[in-house]
């Protein structure tokens, strides 16, 4: 019997993914429990296990394609089964009118007050709509997807007559530069000729491999740039210039890409900046450690953070520019560097943890981040967000906005620093936080309020003795 | 003081055509040698040994002449005899260099250099008072030498390769320690002329560097034909040694032999020179650390060779030494040739360039390999030399040859036409278009290029072909 493999549903949030990977081929068998793709959401990368044992009979969408989620990709049986008609995959609902009514098409419980939220800003460029892979040829191009709202130019469409595309082939140079004196601007193999000659092609020595990876790879030879030595286009040459070519970026990037410039230019930012003396804390720290009690810096940090939120509800909240919704839960974002890119697990209540359910909690997280095996849920319905980039050596940041927060705090680096205590020059150990707010939000008294009850909080040693 | 613009530090293959060549660009050269000019390479490396390989591999040939309906009623050999023969190639080799190095203007110091400053050096020189130079460049050739680890007993029974190529007598029972080149190459030779060879070797097997295709028929027939015992993966302990003979063990296994060869590695030589007085420090491993030019971190000094880190074979120190020379002293270059082809003089001789399959699949590049066996070939038939192998290892999506191997009789002289190909980037489908010619191994090539995109001539397709109704 034929199953239907379905592209999975792994969020509430998630209405279509793409498929990056096949791990298996048309023909090949399948076991219960292999892998057979790979996937992306906006958030990030998984790999999808098999529920079907059989051969892997023919593969619906392809890779680099994106699908509606619960739609046929795939399917699995023994081989000579008659395999399913699919329709050709048909765009859920108009892109158009996606984006401009966003909430209507994505409800999103967490951040519904903001007409850009996230997941709808990123859905609307790709929302359902069959996508084709963008295979290697002409990245130029590429940028027009990339959701900018001037129109790209019409592009041009250049008729060459098959004598001279043969020719262009052959040379593995581009059409595009070429004049056309053909009729109606086609094209012909003499006007190919006299570009070769102008351009002085003849004297190019180019080593057949180079020759081989520049037409597989769409590479101009006219357009490489010669080495100094100019001797030849070897392999090398290509090499460069193909690590040149703009490449579009993946899919978890380019998500990034939209909610920051998103953020950044919708939200009018500032900053406020305190000084935090860690000494005792690090001292009490190093105590706990040999008592089998490893918090980390981030612990105690998102705990502070996690305490203040409550006494502040501006800075647990956000703004459409018309109406301001309070979360009343604090659910903390904590931005985490991996490979490909950032990410953003998220902890549900944090001010509801103990300090000890808190280090559990971000440490699981971490490690699901850095595993790639973050779910996008795990990954929404953040409500204030903490980048921590103390064990990169900075003095101090500034982060840009989650969209649907009203705030972000970006803590350096606890550096021993000469401080005046008591009148006297003393080397403390001393952190910097710096809190980037929303002004149509958050007013600047405010701001400095909260980042200096941070402050008081990540001083005040007895405080944490009474936590634990 | 005298002065130069470049002084070079060892006369091996790397040094002395760098002192050439800077003279050729009319730079005046002094070369400094503490031993024999030529180096190791000359003196107790490729040549001494290629003598000695050349009159075994006779005399295994004439041994075996019967296959080719040839009797030969007392074949012999006199060692001592053999071992003289090498020294007088060697001599006569060496005595070459100095006829150019002299024709070409190049003073020669006989003595031990080592750093003043940056600029300047003093040469020790036995029996004579040590000399004080001055020059505006300096390149490093001094080379490696051969390691005698400390776990092995200080006997007469344990030598290191320059020690084993002086002595005058062939043990009857050899044990080989370290499946490396030299290991193997001295162990085969033994081997032809009747010794009983052991190969003891730590690691997984012998000549790991190559594809596990060649290692399986180098390894088949040294156990084979030669009889050679190999013991792979465990190390050889509880070794003693006396004036007589070694004994030792390998897993449990006991090993004895009236001679210990250690071939376990080569080290860097830089102790005499006194690197700090130039600002310069070896690395973690005793290498001088350079640039594409062989430029060492102190200005105006290069290294080449061994002694820089980069592959142990004279070829490479004889390209990096001339175009250190042309830097130094002449119209700057810095392209350094990277298809290096490496040779090994075992039985059956073994020769590969650029990347191996092994190397092609960790860089994550999608590969095929097209491979053609000697034993369909004519001339190969015809010559009765049938064993052995030589294949294309090609880039799948551009059809470049990346690299190549050769297992077999010749195999070291049939890399050439590898080299150049692979080294002008050439395509399966461009190589598989040349001429090779008939009846030759070389054809070989040829063929494995075919074979590359499946289309041999002289082997049956992997599938077969069904005929068209």
């Amino acid at each position: 019997m034929v199953q239907t493999v379905i592209m999975p549903k792994l969020g509430q949030t998630v209405e279509e993914s793409t498929v990056v990977k096949w791990h298996k081929r048309e023909g090949e068998p399948v076991k219960k429990g292999e892998i057979l793709f790979e996937i992306e959401t906006d958030k990030a990368v998984l790999e999808i296990e098999s529920f079907f044992e059989g051969t892997l009979l023919k593969i619906v969408v392809a890779e680099g394609q994106t699908v509606p989620v619960s739609v046929p990709v795939a399917f699995i049986g023994q081989p000579g089964d008659p395999i399913p008609e699919v329709k050709p995959i048909s765009r859920p609902a108009p892109s158009a009118e996606t984006a401009s009514t966003p909430a209507a098409a994505v409800p999103n419980v967490r951040q519904p007050l903001s007409t850009v939220t996230p997941s709808t800003s990123i859905a609307s460029p790709a929302s359902g709509v069959r996508r084709p892979a963008q295979r290697g040829i002409n990245l130029a191009l590429a940028p027009r997807r990339a959701g900018s709202d001037i129109p790209p130019p019409p592009p041009v469409r250049k008729i060459v007559s098959p004598r001279a595309r043969r020719l262009i082939r052959e040379c593995v140079i581009s059409a595009d530069p070429i004049p056309g004196t053909g009729p109606g601007g086609r094209v012909v193999e003499k006007d190919v000729q006299a570009y070769l000659e102008a351009k002085n092609y003849a004297v190019l020595k180019i080593t057949p491999g180079a020759k081989n990876l520049a037409r597989k790879n769409g590479i101009d030879l006219l357009a490489v740039p010669l080495t100094a030595s100019r001797e030849r286009i070897t392999v090398e040459t290509i090499q460069q210039a193909i690590a040149e070519k703009p490449k579009t970026m993946s899919k978890m990037r380019q998500v990034i890409a939209q909610r920051l410039t998103a953020s950044f230019t919708t939200t009018p930012h500032f900053y406020v900046t305190v000084s935090v003396d860690m000494t005792d804390l690090l001292e009490w720290r190093k105590i706990m450690k040999d008592q089998n009690k490893p918090f980390t810096v981030t612990d105690f940090i998102l705990k502070a953070v996690a305490l203040a939120l409550v006494e502040f509800p501006e800075l647990n909240s956000s703004t459409d520019g018309h109406a301001t919704r309070w979360h009343s839960r604090v659910h903390l974002g904590m931005a985490v560097s991996i490979a490909e890119g950032l990410v953003v697990p998220v902890i549900r209540d944090a001010n509801d943890l103990s300090i000890a359910e808190l280090h559990e909690c971000t440490a699981g997280l971490a490690l699901k981040a850095r595993d790639g095996k973050l779910t996008p849920d795990e990954m929404t319905g953040s409500t204030f967000t903490v980048s921590n980039m103390g064990m990169l050596d900075v003095e101090h940041f500034t982060a840009i906005i989650n969209p649907g927060e009203s705030a972000i705090l970006a803590v350096a680096s606890t550096i021993p620093t000469p401080v005046v205590r008591d009148g006297k020059i003393e080397v403390r150990a001393i952190m910097k936080i710096t809190l980037s707010s929303d002004h149509r939000l958050v007013d600047g008294a405010c701001a400095a309020r909260f980042v200096n009850r941070v402050k008081s909080m990540l001083e005040d040693l007895e405080l944490w003795k009474s936590m634990i | 003081m005298e002065k130069y613009d470049l002084i070079v530090i060892g006369s091996g293959p790397g040094g002395y055509p760098a002192a050439i060549r800077a003279a050729h660009l009319g730079a005046s050269v002094a070369i400094v040698e503490k031993e024999s000019l030529g180096g190791t390479c000359l003196n107790w490396g490729c040549i001494p040994t290629k003598t000695l390989i050349a009159s075994a591999a006779l005399y295994w040939h004439m041994r075996h002449a019967q296959a080719l309906e040839v009797s030969v009623e007392k074949a012999a050999f006199d060692y001592a005899a053999m071992i003289q023969r090498k020294n007088q190639v060697v001599a006569k080799l060496r005595g070459g260099i100095a006829q150019l190095l002299k024709a070409n203007g190049v003073t020669v110091f006989e003595g031990t250099a080592s750093f003043m400053t940056r600029n300047r050096l003093t040469i020790q020189r036995s029996g004579k008072e040590s000399v004080a130079l001055e020059t505006a460049r300096i390149i490093i050739a001094t080379g490696s030498s051969a390691v005698l680890p400390d776990f092995l007993p200080k006997a007469a029974s344990v030598v290191e390769s320059r020690a084993f190529l002086d002595r005058a007598d062939l043990p009857a029972r050899l044990i080989v320690l370290g499946g490396g080149v030299i290991g193997c190459e001295l162990a085969c030779m033994a081997a032809q002329l009747g010794a009983q060879v052991t190969i003891v070797e730590i690691l997984e097997d012998i000549l790991v560097m190559l594809d596990a295709d060649l290692r399986a028929d180098a390894r088949r027939y040294m156990e084979t034909q030669l009889k050679i015992r190999i013991l792979t993966g465990k190390p050889l302990e509880q070794i003693k040694a006396g004036a007589q003979g070694v004994k030792g063990q390998v897993a449990g296994e006991p090993v004895e032999a009236e001679l210990l060869l250690a071939a376990v590695g080569r080290r860097p030589v830089t102790e005499q020179l006194a690197l700090d007085k130039a600002g310069l420090k070896p690395n973690t491993k005793g290498y001088i650390e350079v640039n594409a030019a062989c430029q060492t971190k102190a200005a105006g000094i290069y290294a080449i060779g061994d002694v820089n880190g980069g592959p142990q074979l004279a070829h490479a120190a004889t390209a990096q030494g001339l175009l250190a020379a042309e830097h130094a002293v002449g119209p700057r270059q810095t392209l350094r040739a990277q298809v290096v082809p490496s040779c090994i003089f075992t039985a059956p001789e073994i020769a590969t360039v650029g990347l191996s399959e092994q190397e092609a699949k960790q860089q994550n590049r999608s590969v095929k390999t097209g491979k053609f066996h000697f034993a369909a070939l004519g001339k190969a038939m015809a010559s009765g030399e049938t064993n052995g192998f030589v294949k294309w290892i090609v880039d799948a999506d551009t059809d470049q040859l990346l690299g190549a191997a050769a297992i077999g009789a010749h195999a070291t002289e049939l890399i050439a036409t590898a080299v150049t190909a692979v080294q002008a980037e050439l395509t399966a489908a461009e190589f598989a278009r040349t001429i090779q010619a008939h009846p030759t191994l070389s054809e070989a090539w040829m063929e494995a290029a075919h074979a590359v995109h499946g289309q041999c001539i002289h082997a049956p397709p992997r599938k077969h072909v069904e005929r068209k109704a």
